[in-house]
């Protein structure tokens, strides 16, 4: 709870006066998205599933168990810890929504591991989550900066580079096994979370910057530093995490090209510039193309696909039945 | 970044999707998708193809390890086999596309039992699909392997993947059962359901019979559970049964608008739906008749009925009435229990329905029925809704066994490429081989797992032949989807096939020397169905529209009187003749457009359990000709629409009709379609799809598909 002055009056939050349009832009967008996991028939990847390799469903499963640990945080202590901060009402609403999706998104891992996987290989990935160092790392990372007393807007770097850079390690894979023919619906539901991150990450990115233009110059550059050494500090991580999981089936430098290219995106989000070279951010064409969940084609029998939306509820009206 | 050139090490998927990337002057990379083709070939088919030094070698060994089916080939002379063969590979057939290749090679293509090798090319294939359906006949599987690798006419997956092979799944596509309102009939149901499935079709059953939840069973009310555990115990059967996992079982439930569980049967697509009643991977469709608009029209309630009681008020099954017709007289009859809703509320439903799902089809029941030229009503369409035929309830004995044996619908499906057909020597010889071809294949199936369909097929030796490559002719000829012209175009066209399509039944009739059952009661027999064709012309007007037609003979009116004295007096052979479906895969092989519909993108992103995430160029589109290719979601509904109907009028079935709209849409706009289509004459509505652009910031940079 926030402290309240005896004397301020609660305030009920009203969408018909916008401080910042961009919230209600933002909300919008969030509520069309909003998705459960049953929606995507994932037991139709249940042949696929047997068709990979031992050591490929165990990379697969400790990479699932990695991004619920992420989403864990996010939704119960990044989310929650940015309300305090927000500038507007609708800025906690929109948070609120965030932090709920992330539920779902930690949620949905679950549903992938019951459909596809055996109890007994769950188990051993969530042990080998909490005994592996860099994963641990990469989160005490963050959190260390989710913590009460820290600088709103250090908090919201780290959102940041949580929502729009960390989870990608994990994402390459679903994509990956998705452009060989692999786990595709299991690639839909990811897409739908990919969709969900994109927009979190930008919005925190954007509040940042609301933020840092109510600051001085020395401030400014004070933060920017904290940010590049932040990323450098998360790279470093992420790298070893990255060699420890995809060295096994040979990936780990067309990961790190897809590390380079989102943490530019990150720093974009920030309003920075680029720290990795192009030439260090070539992704693998199949990959990058594999992320866009738009007019996506499908063959509805196989799937449900992941564009569909919650639709507007607008009454006809008699005009309308003209004949 | 990505646009330093094309690599030449890049593997073929990385090849592929760079075609949904801009390079660095804003193009698209079609080089990128050739040499992915290329690629496909070099580094995957070629050293993945069992090597024969002759043909008969290799057809000596398919036979001998049991792929080949030796009937087949035993039916010609050795001599002939190489002349068909060797005509087949003259031709240098190639693949345009990558997704061409992928797909034939991944889906198509007989390969070694562990499915590691390649075992035929694509000419294999052709000529094996010619050969099987040619029956013996030497001209005629030279025609049909002419008119297939040329690429003008494309059999439907079932046929061109099956046929020929020694062990493979049926011929047809695509099946239609009717549910009556007891446990034998349900019973039978989901297992010819089960068997069909495992035969490779897609599989609708009609629930409108069917007593609601609530209704009395033996008299004692609030027993029956109504539609939903019907329909969940036929998802998991097709969840169970498929083709040696081949392709995943697939199934539809068509329920009548007026049926008590209308909202239950819709809200098992909601997003928050329980998982006992969510219903994932069934597909729904609706049928509605006329009175359902009259009532919104006049934003009045509409009554739903107890089929049951109507059953008994009638004295025959609910989907044997039409609700338009006997709407007032039910309503007002107190022995047919019933409830209401408002009408403007339910097409609201239906389409917050279709925003999250894209579901329910939609079936146009008395626009369906005043076009049908058969005697009987038509109630349900299929898994795709371009299958309207007419059908007739079995009864049961307690044992399951057939006390009356009815009829149920198949109908196998195949279509022309509209853009080599055009370019083609002789239009009508074309649609004369393929209306051979489709009805060999209807000669060829006798399912006997599933006698009411059998015994359907038998009677009526319905086919459904399709079209496509519509957008990609009309972009090719600088003509715009949907202008006066591209609608013109489409309606001469389709008259044309549908000249020829009955001109060659009619021979048929008059080779085997007899017609489809219940020909005289229809309106081919008493000349009524010829009277628009012969009280006016079916011919270009706008120029053009006639100078793409120019050197292809298009029938005249004189052609239409004499044709409909020919079918007076001979009959025809075929029940049904023309359904034009959604054409998937094939349309890929094929390098067209998909059926009569606009593209979806420029870069089609194409993703399919069996082949994952591909990209598709549309048909002869290059960085020149953008202008004509605008996608499904630019050209809109209307135009969409107003293209069909101009079909419609000329097809005896029906037409997959997809419908698209931005994600900023209401569920106002959809309905407001819906109205538009049913004013036009439109039979059905498949799906509704949506597109979302991403919020500015968060797209994928230089992606084609993602940008307006």
């Amino acid at each position: 709870m926030k402290d309240h002055a005896p004397r301020t009056p609660l305030r009920a939050i009203n969408w018909n006066r916008l401080e910042d349009e961009k919230d209600l832009e933002v909300w919008n967008r969030l509520t069309v998205n909003f998705w459960l996991p049953e929606k995507v028939p994932l037991s139709n990847d249940v042949q696929s599933w047997a068709t990979l390799r031992p050591e490929e469903r165990e990379l697969t499963i400790r990479v699932f168990t990695g991004l619920t640990l992420l989403d864990t945080i996010q939704n119960t202590l990044g989310a929650p810890a940015m309300m305090p901060d927000a500038i507007t009402p609708h800025e906690e609403a929109v948070l609120s929504n965030i932090a709920f999706m992330e539920a779902v998104h930690a949620r949905s891992y679950s549903s992938i591991f019951s459909t596809l996987c055996l109890t007994p290989e769950v188990d051993a990935a969530f042990r080998w989550a909490e005994e592996n160092p860099h994963l641990q790392q990469k989160a005490r990372l963050v959190l260390e900066e989710y913590k009460a007393g820290s600088d709103p807007l250090k908090r919201k770097i780290a959102s940041v580079f949580l929502e729009s850079f960390l989870f990608y390690s994990g994402f390459y894979l679903p994509m990956y096994w998705s452009s060989r023919a692999k786990l595709t619906n299991t690639a839909d539901l990811i897409r739908l979370i990919i969709r969900d991150e994109a927009v979190h990450g930008y919005y925190i990115g954007y509040k940042y910057q609301r933020g840092l233009e109510r600051l001085g110059e020395a401030e400014r550059a004070a933060l920017k530093d904290f940010a590049f050494s932040l990323i450098f500090d998360l790279y470093d991580v992420e790298a070893k995490y990255t060699a420890e999981l995809y060295d096994g089936i040979g990936l780990t430098e067309d990961v790190k090209a897809f590390l380079h290219y989102n943490a530019n995106k990150a720093l974009q989000n920030l309003g920075y510039e680029a720290l990795f070279p192009p030439q260090a951010c070539e992704v693998n064409p199949a990959i990058l193309a594999a992320l866009s969940p738009d007019s996506e084609n499908h063959d509805f029998f196989s799937g449900s696909g992941s564009s569909y939306v919650i639709g507007k509820a607008v009454a006809t009206e008699d005009e309308d039945w003209d004949f | 970044m990505l646009d330093d050139g094309v690599k030449a090490e890049l593997d073929y998927h990385a090849l592929n999707a760079m075609l949904n990337l801009y390079d660095g002057e804003g193009r698209i990379r079609f080089d990128a998708d050739r040499k992915a083709a290329r690629q496909y070939f070099l580094q995957h088919v070629n050293q993945n193809t069992v090597f024969f030094h002759s043909l008969d070698e290799k057809l000596g060994y398919l036979v001998d390890e049991g792929y080949y089916e030796a009937e087949v080939l035993d039916q010609y002379p050795r001599a002939f086999l190489h002349r068909i063969w060797d005509a087949a590979y003259a031709r240098k057939f190639r693949f345009p596309t990558f997704l061409g290749a992928f797909k034939y090679y991944t889906s198509y293509t007989l390969k070694t039992r562990d499915g590691r090798r390649y075992l035929e090319r694509y000419e294999d294939r052709v000529v094996m699909v010619a050969l099987a359906l040619a029956r013996g006949d030497e001209d005629l599987a030279m025609r049909f392997m002419e008119e297939i690798l040329s690429g003008r006419f494309q059999p439907a997956t079932p046929t061109f993947l099956n046929a020929g092979k020694k062990s493979r799944g049926e011929l047809i596509s695509c099946f239609l059962l009717r549910l009556e309102d007891n446990m034998e009939s349900i019973g039978r149901g989901i297992n010819s359901a089960l068997q069909l499935s495992k035969r490779g079709g897609g599989v609708a059953l009609m629930l409108t019979n069917l007593r609601e939840a609530g209704a009395p069973i033996k008299g004692i009310e609030n027993q029956s559970s109504g539609v939903i555990p019907v329909m969940k115990l036929l998802e998991d059967s097709f969840s169970y049964a498929n083709q040696l996992g081949a392709r995943q079982g697939a199934g539809a439930v068509y329920l009548n608008a007026h049926h008590p569980d209308i909202l239950r049967f819709l809200d098992t697509k909601r997003e928050n739906a329980d998982e006992k009643i969510r219903i994932k991977t069934l597909s729904l469709g609706v049928v509605i008749p006329d009175v359902t608009f009259e009532l919104a029209k006049k934003n009045e309630d509409m009554y739903l009925f107890s089929p049951h009681d109507v059953e008994k008020v009638y004295g025959m099954a609910f989907s044997e009435i039409s609700v338009t017709e006997k709407y007032a007289e039910m309503v007002d009859d107190k022995r047919i229990r019933k409830k209401k809703i408002n009408a403007r509320a339910f097409f609201q439903t239906l389409a917050e329905i279709q925003f999250e799902s894209g579901y329910p089809y939609i079936m146009f029941e008395d626009t369906v029925n005043r076009a049908n030229p058969v005697a009987g009503r038509i109630s349900m369409s299929n898994l795709c809704s371009e299958i309207l035929q007419v059908n007739e309830a079995s009864t049961f004995d307690e044992d399951l066994s057939y006390r009356h044996l009815g009829t149920d619908i198949s109908c196998n499906l195949g279509s022309l490429n509209i853009a080599a057909t055009m370019d083609g020597p002789d239009f009508g010889a074309t649609v004369e081989a393929a209306i051979r071809a489709l009805t060999a294949v209807s000669e060829m199936s006798a399912i006997e797992a599933v006698p009411s369909i059998r015994r359907g097929n038998d009677e009526a030796h319905a086919v459904g032949l399709g079209q496509m490559n519509l957008h990609g002719f009309l972009a090719r000829e600088r003509i715009h989807y949907g202008s006066p012209e591209g609608i013109e175009f489409t309606s001469v066209y389709f008259a044309a096939v549908a000249y020829h399509a009955i001109r060659a039944s009619n021979l048929l009739a008059q080779e085997k020397g007899r017609s489809f059952k219940d020909f005289e009661t229809s309106k081919y027999a008493d000349g009524t169905f010829f009277d628009k064709y012969v009280t006016r012309d079916w011919l270009p007007t706008l120029p053009d529209v006639a100078r793409v037609f120019e050197g292809v003979a298009l029938p005249t009116r004189e052609d239409w009187a004499a044709l409909r004295d020919a079918v007076m007096r001979h009959g025809l052979y075929n029940r049904n003749l023309q359904a034009v479906p959604p054409t998937g895969s094939i349309s890929y092989i094929n390098n067209s457009t998909s059926s009569i519909h606009p593209i979806v993108a420029k870069i089609e992103i194409r993703k399919e359990g069996k082949i994952g995430r591909v990209y598709y160029p549309a048909a002869f589109m290059s960085n020149e000709n953008l202008d004509y290719y605008r996608d499904a979601y630019e050209i809109g509904p209307e135009a969409i629409i107003d293209t069909y109907a101009a079909a419609t009028e000329h097809v005896d079935q029906g037409l997959s009709l997809t419908l698209f709209f931005p994600a900023e849409a209401t569920t106002r706009d959809i309905n407001r379609a819906q109205i538009h289509a049913w004013k036009k004459g439109i039979k059905t509505i498949y799906y509704i799809r949506l597109r979302q652009t991403a919020l500015e910031g968060t797209e994928v940079q230089g992606c084609v598909s993602c940008t307006l």
